[in-house]
């Protein structure tokens, strides 16, 4: 289960994940900045109440981030221990902007 | 008095034989004879007798519906297979009771090569066998195991069911059709080296039942049957065990999937290369614990005093029972470690005795010396392990799933039951489960494409340290994932490949990752210690 929470604000859209981001519900979330990102000028992921995070949620994250690039950029927030180990192991922690 | 009807009125009933043909030739003239009979006898029922009728038109059939307005609790008996047909078809069948005439059939000399709880069954020809019940009064029994058999068969099951009933002696038969069929006893006692084959099978075939979910309402709950026991059993147990022999199987979940009741190697035929379940009797829905109770029975419980009783029944000793039995154990749980193994057989055998020593007693057991000493060693057993037993609930150590990623949240869960169970810490737990996905969408993604194939999980959990064993096992073609080369995770975001990552999570995340390809199969084995 993932539930998506949308917020536009200034241009800038913030997406609050709930629950579990992974080969099931990774899909969701790509259809749901397919939907929002055009146009935008920044985008932030809360991850607050995320609780799980696989390699098919990672590399949902990575295309946005490259999506991004060109932008405003792109940052993480609120992002809880057990899902900052995963961005530790693989190398994401680098490369993404996390507060 | 025509010759087409006969009356005989007794204080029980009316009974009308008729003989020969009703048709539109003589149907008026039967129906005024038959009205005749029934006028002012209302309160007694009615009852036609069919065995000398060769032919029934739709006339006739309409002088049995008026017949049926004066007499509602009509019923017909003793009808040939050929008038049997034709009410059959009418629906008369359906509306009112209607017995077939048995044929007869003598078991005298015929090979017995089935025995189960409530009949046995006998070879009557090369192509057919019959099951002769105990109870004389088995017409009902034989509509429940044809019903159950029909369930069965309908979800998928591979099983035989009964085309005909017959009179054998004084009680009745029904007969199947099974060409060139061996139980699987007879092969364990004729062919010890196949007793391999024969574990796998069995095991199959049980895992199958197991799989099956049975509509709500349609099989007895084996639950129900157990607390019986139980209950039972509360009056020769001291009270605190009694009382937790209750709560314990009273703790057991209910549950929809099917249990064959008394599956042991009699009842499982090989027919050419199908293996085909029988004696469909005791089907109903449980846990399989409930299963396993009685399989432990028939192998080792019914023999633990007498090793000879399994020679009996099944034809093979006592040694070769118990290796079956923990054979299929192994199996069936997906492992070979030797103290799941008896923890898993000492919740059975909580189950197991309970429904010996209450069979035994009610059998009068406890009237003879050899009786009362197995009901003694069993209860000493019983309460030996009542007080070592918590819960009569296990976990198998393996399942087998279609490699679709759909089926994924199924694969999580059984992991994390595992993972529970160990107390394995949230942080670790979501690790390994990541790991999972990894390998499973791997599978279901690249095995097989672009058909689906099967895959199977089977987790471990060895202690002193904790240390948590995944394996993955599909057919699909050949890959090692541990030869894939790691994503360079020093790029930047721009540069860097999207694929790649999930083995790479999975080598960081275990401690070891292993690949092997035997027999046809890919072999992942992942390691975590805790």
């Amino acid at each position: 289960m993932l539930t998506i929470q949308t917020k536009n604000e200034n241009n800038i859209l913030t997406l609050s994940l709930d629950g579990r981001l992974d080969t099931t519900t990774a899909p969701l979330l790509e259809d749901e900045l397919q939907k929002s990102l055009p146009g935008k000028d920044a985008l932030i992921f809360d991850l607050e109440k995320l609780e799980y995070i696989s390699s098919a949620g990672l590399r949902v994250l990575l295309s946005a981030q490259k999506r991004m690039l060109g932008e405003g950029g792109m940052k993480l927030i609120h992002v809880g221990e057990t899902v900052a180990e995963i961005f530790e192991v693989t190398g994401f922690s680098d490369i993404l902007t996390i507060e | 008095m025509m010759n087409e009807v006969q009356t005989t009125i007794t204080n029980e009933e009316v009974r009308i034989a008729l003989s020969g043909r009703i048709d539109s030739n003589n149907a008026h003239a039967v129906e005024e004879e038959v009205l005749a009979a029934v006028a002012g006898r209302e309160k007694l029922p009615v009852r036609i007798d069919a065995e000398k009728l060769e032919y029934i038109s739709s006339a006739g059939l309409r002088v049995i519906l008026h017949l049926k307005k004066s007499a509602p609790d009509l019923c017909i008996t003793n009808v040939n297979s050929e008038v049997y047909e034709i009410l059959d078809m009418t629906g008369f069948t359906q509306m009112m009771t209607v017995e077939k005439a048995y044929r007869v059939v003598s078991v005298e000399g015929c090979e017995e090569i089935g025995r189960g709880a409530n009949g046995t069954i006998y070879r009557i020809d090369k192509d057919n066998v019959v099951k002769v019940y105990n109870n004389a009064d088995a017409l009902a029994d034989i509509q429940h195991e044809r019903e159950v058999a029909r369930i069965a068969l309908v979800l998928g099951i591979p099983t035989a069911i009964s085309y005909d009933v017959v009179r054998v002696g004084n009680s009745y038969g029904s007969v199947f059709e099974l060409l060139n069929a061996s139980c699987f006893s007879k092969i364990l006692a004729e062919h010890p080296e196949r007793m391999d084959w024969c574990v796998k099978e069995y095991t199959e075939m049980l895992k199958k039942i197991h799989g099956t979910l049975v509509p709500e309402g349609k099989l007895p709950d084996m639950k129900q049957t157990a607390l019986g026991w139980a209950k039972f059993m509360k009056d020769y147990l001291p009270k605190e065990e009694g009382d937790k022999l209750v709560s314990l199987i009273e703790a057991v979940p209910h549950d929809d999937h099917m249990i064959h009741g008394d599956y042991h190697t009699k009842n499982l035929e090989l027919q050419g290369d199908e293996v085909l379940l029988i004696d469909m009797d005791t089907l109903a829905v449980g846990h399989p614990i409930f299963e396993f109770a009685s399989i432990y029975n028939s192998f080792i419980g019914y023999s633990e005093y007498d090793h000879e009783t399994v020679k009996r029944f099944q034809g093979f000793d006592f040694e070769t029972a118990k290796t079956f039995w923990n054979k299929v154990l192994a199996a069936y749980l997906g492992t070979n470690d030797e103290k799941k193994l008896r923890e898993v057989e000492n919740k059975a055998r909580v189950i197991g005795y309970a429904r010996m020593i209450r069979r035994s007693i009610r059998r009068h057991g406890l009237e003879t010396e050899a009786g009362k000493a197995e009901i003694d060693l069993w209860t000493g057993e019983l309460i030996d392990l009542l007080h070592s037993t918590d819960s009569l609930l296990f976990l198998r150590n393996e399942m087998e799933i279609e490699a679709k990623s759909e089926r994924l949240p199924e694969v999580l869960s059984f992991i994390e039951q595992h993972l529970e169970a160990c107390a394995c810490p949230a942080k670790l737990r979501m690790q390994i489960a990541i790991a999972a996905e990894e390998i499973f969408v791997n599978i279901a993604n690249y095995a097989y494409a672009p058909k689906v194939g099967k895959a199977t999980v089977r987790v471990e959990i060895s202690e002193d340290p904790i240390r948590v064993t995944l394996i993955f096992v599909d057919n699909g073609k050949p890959f090692d994932p541990t030869k894939k080369n790691d994503p360079d995770i020093s790029l930047p975001a721009e540069e860097r490949d999207i694929g790649g990552l999930g083995i790479f999570m999975t080598k960081k995340i275990m401690d070891d990752v292993i690949y092997e390809y035997a027999d046809g199969k890919n072999i992942l084995t992942l390691k975590k210690e805790l």
